[in-house]
């Protein structure tokens, strides 16, 4: 090896180890102040998600009653004609539907299991309407 | 933290990639030292260096759930955070200066205050300070081949460059290092080995 000449193989180990004992310094409570933010962008995240969802819900009830409206202005004799057969339809269904609440109320009359059930039922509907209103007031009293 | 099978690697990914917090708390202990250093290296201050970093973490966090596994998860983040460093410079003016060098204008051509001898320092502190006289681009492909035992193909995707531009920093930046260290650290480096 001339005499000016650097031991190449040891120069590139001498190099590797010096650079890899290197430790580079980060400012303290980096992993706690990355983790905040980390929270914060999921729940940005989460907010702009809701917030887009009631937009395109928006934009759907605007959309639709702009197209009910532009339909019945252009074309109001076939409007009129959908909307009265919708009307007539919707009124049998519902003639036929209360009927069916006097038949199943004659049939179930007199049996104990039904009004159990129905007693159950109303009592989870007014656990829940009072568990909505007033449960958290109720829990912190 | 100690070395863990690949069961447990594997189990710590896929905890990663679902976004656990805990998983990911211990992803930024893991690489936190190599985004600074990375974000040090390209020339950012101290302040810039801590929002590229955060901005480096974020984005990770974003992209983990997309991350297959193609590269190894260091080169992964190596190139998110150069990116990161490339971009803030490119906003903030400074990435003409990068350009420059990138087109190797000044490159090396700086002569450098030599480094000074001194008894009591540690051989890798005089490396590391060697390091920093570097151009910036060199720097990184020495640190990334050197430290990180990156290759020429990683360093390349890493940096978005030529495999032979990658080849050409670290035939630089190596002359250039040893051109620096010699006539301090002779006699260990031809001891060593």
């Amino acid at each position: 090896m001339p005499p000016d000449k650097l031991n190449e193989e040891n120069f590139d180990h001498m190099l590797s180890q010096a650079l890899q004992r290197h430790e580079e310094p980060v400012p303290p409570a980096f992993t706690d102040m990355m983790l905040r933010r980390v929270k914060q962008a999921e729940q940005q995240r989460i907010l702009a998600h809701v917030v887009l969802q009631e937009r395109l819900a928006l934009a759907a009830c605007i959309a639709l009653a702009s197209a009910i409206i532009i339909v019945a202005v252009a074309f109001p004799g076939t409007a009129i004609g959908a909307l009265r057969g919708v009307a007539a339809d919707l009124a049998g269904q519902g003639q036929a539907f209360v009927s069916r609440f006097g038949q199943a109320a004659e049939i179930f009359s007199g049996d104990w299991r039904f009004y159990a059930i129905l007693a159950s039922v109303l009592g989870f509907a007014v656990y829940s309407l009072v568990e909505l209103f007033v449960g958290d007031r109720l829990r912190t009293a | 933290m100690g070395k863990r099978s690949w069961r447990q690697e594997d189990d710590w990914l896929r905890q990663l990639r679902s976004g656990d917090h805990n998983a990911f708390a211990e992803f930024i202990d893991k690489y936190k030292e190599t985004v600074f250093l990375c974000c040090r290296r390209m020339g950012l201050r101290e302040d810039e260096t801590e929002d590229v970093a955060s901005e480096t973490f974020l984005a990770a966090y974003k992209a983990l759930r997309r991350y297959g596994g193609q590269a190894e998860l260091s080169t992964w983040l190596w190139s998110i955070a150069y990116r990161q460093a490339v971009n803030y410079l490119r906003k903030n003016k400074r990435h003409r200066q990068l350009q420059t060098e990138l087109d190797e204008e000044i490159v090396g051509t700086e002569e450098q205050a030599p480094l000074t001898q001194a008894q009591s320092r540690e051989q890798q502190e005089i490396v590391w300070q060697a390091v920093n006289h570097l151009p910036r681009l060199w720097a990184v492909a020495v640190i990334l081949h050197y430290r990180e035992t990156k290759s020429i193909a990683e360093i390349a995707e890493i940096m978005r460059i030529r495999q032979n531009t990658v080849k050409t920093y670290l035939f630089r930046g190596r002359e250039k290092l040893k051109q620096i260290l010699s006539p301090v650290l002779r006699d260990e480096i031809d001891a060593t080995g």
